[in-house]
């Protein structure tokens, strides 16, 4: 699992929001230039950026890989996916991202960290 | 050449046809001509709310097939001569007419009338479908509760699928004490989920019910808040530009306070 193994890193840019009931699904990577609502889904082989807010369930790395990342400017999904992983926001507990944040596979697990356009570690999963 | 707009929801029961009787007769009652087509086949009650009921002897059914002339099959409201209902059939159901027939009906209707008011039906299957064919513009209802936000976002995503770009949101029912308490969604929040523009807030009000019951809009009553935003609603439909009106009865105390001081 160290490649990054994506069979077509072509990227399509969405430019609307997705609203309950659509679903976007590519085999690379899916850029989306407004929101993902509560009921739609975005499945891409590769990463997903959300320039938005992303309340739908967002899958990435469908069809194995785990480097693949989720990330939006607000990141409150419903259901979140990479890989064969899937985690939710904890039952009775909301929060709210002031910030664009990043979810991506560590040790085996979801993790969801700030993100920060400066720092270079998360540079390596865009070539990928 | 009138106007085809179509009240729709997804979700039932937030109140499409109140919506679809309060906007018609409030637009009547500014002296435009209207028309409101009930296409909710097999389950009809926009007659009912209308007080119209046992004036129906032809139906939409009937003049799509051509049973009757469309003129027969229109009856006329009591309380404004330029107010019509096109009633559905309660025999027959949603496979009855066909989205073709629908936009030829629409196209006649358009002809005589200022605007056609088209009640949808709950759902998204073939009732929804004949609803919306042959509508130019929409308006969306939704209550404040995150079932029906969810479903107006689906409705809205099939009414923009269907070139029916840029509906309007009427969000009904709201409780500004609820709200202000934090126990029901904010204008803001639905406004940020849905992203389209708002057409009016209308108020939980008891008066709607007896209104109902009766069969006289709550738009013609000048004490209910929600007939004002009906109305309100009406007019900002013709073009007026009519700001939302304050909600909460201490604001609009004050409001008027200082509008008699002149302050």
């Amino acid at each position: 699992m160290a490649d990054c193994n994506i069979p077509d890193t072509k990227t399509i840019l969405i430019q609307r929001t997705l609203r309950s009931g659509q679903t976007v699904r590519y085999p690379g990577h899916i850029v989306i230039m407004g929101d993902v609502n509560p009921g739609a889904e975005v499945i891409a082989g590769g990463n997903i950026v959300v320039l938005g807010h992303l309340r739908g369930i967002a899958h990435a790395g469908a069809g194995g890989n785990q480097q693949a990342i989720v990330a939006a400017f607000k990141l409150e999904p419903t259901q979140l996916r990479i890989d064969n992983h899937i985690t939710r926001a904890p039952d009775g507990q909301k929060w709210h991202p002031k910030q664009p944040e990043i979810a991506s596979i560590k040790n085996g697990v979801v993790v969801i960290e700030d993100y920060h356009s400066s720092g270079d570690k998360h540079l390596t999963l865009y070539q990928a | 050449m009138g106007e085809v707009i179509v009240v729709t929801s997804g979700k039932g029961g937030v109140g499409k046809t109140t919506t679809v009787a309060n906007i018609g007769t409030g637009l009547a009652a500014e002296g435009y001509k209207v028309v409101l087509v009930d296409t909710d086949i097999g389950l009809r009650n926009l007659d009912v709310v209308m007080g119209l009921e046992n004036r129906i002897v032809y139906d939409i059914v009937d003049v799509v097939s051509g049973n009757c002339r469309l003129k027969q099959a229109l009856i006329k409201d009591k309380r404004f001569e330029e107010l019509y209902l096109l009633p559905a059939a309660q025999t027959k159901d949603k496979t009855a007419i066909s989205m073709e027939q629908m936009k030829e009906l629409c196209a006649n209707l358009k002809n005589d009338f200022d605007y056609v008011i088209i009640d949808c039906p709950a759902g998204i299957e073939m009732g929804f479908k004949n609803a919306i064919a042959g509508a130019e513009k929409a308006i969306v209802v939704t209550t404040p509760e995150v079932s029906a936000v969810r479903d107006a976002d689906r409705i809205i995503g099939l009414l923009e699928a269907n070139d029916l770009e840029e509906p309007k949101l009427i969000i009904n029912r709201i409780r500004p004490d609820m709200v202000k308490r934090g126990d029901m969604m904010d204008i803001d929040d639905m406004i940020e989920i849905l992203a389209i523009d708002l057409l009016g807030v209308v108020p939980e009000d008891e008066l709607i019910v007896i209104s109902t019951n009766k069969g006289e809009p709550a738009v013609l009553e000048k004490t209910s808040k929600a007939g004002q935003a009906y109305k309100n609603i009406s007019l900002r439909i013709t073009g007026e530009n009519v700001p939302l009106m304050h909600l909460e009865s201490h604001a609009g105390i004050m409001k008027k306070l200082r509008k008699l001081l002149g302050v």
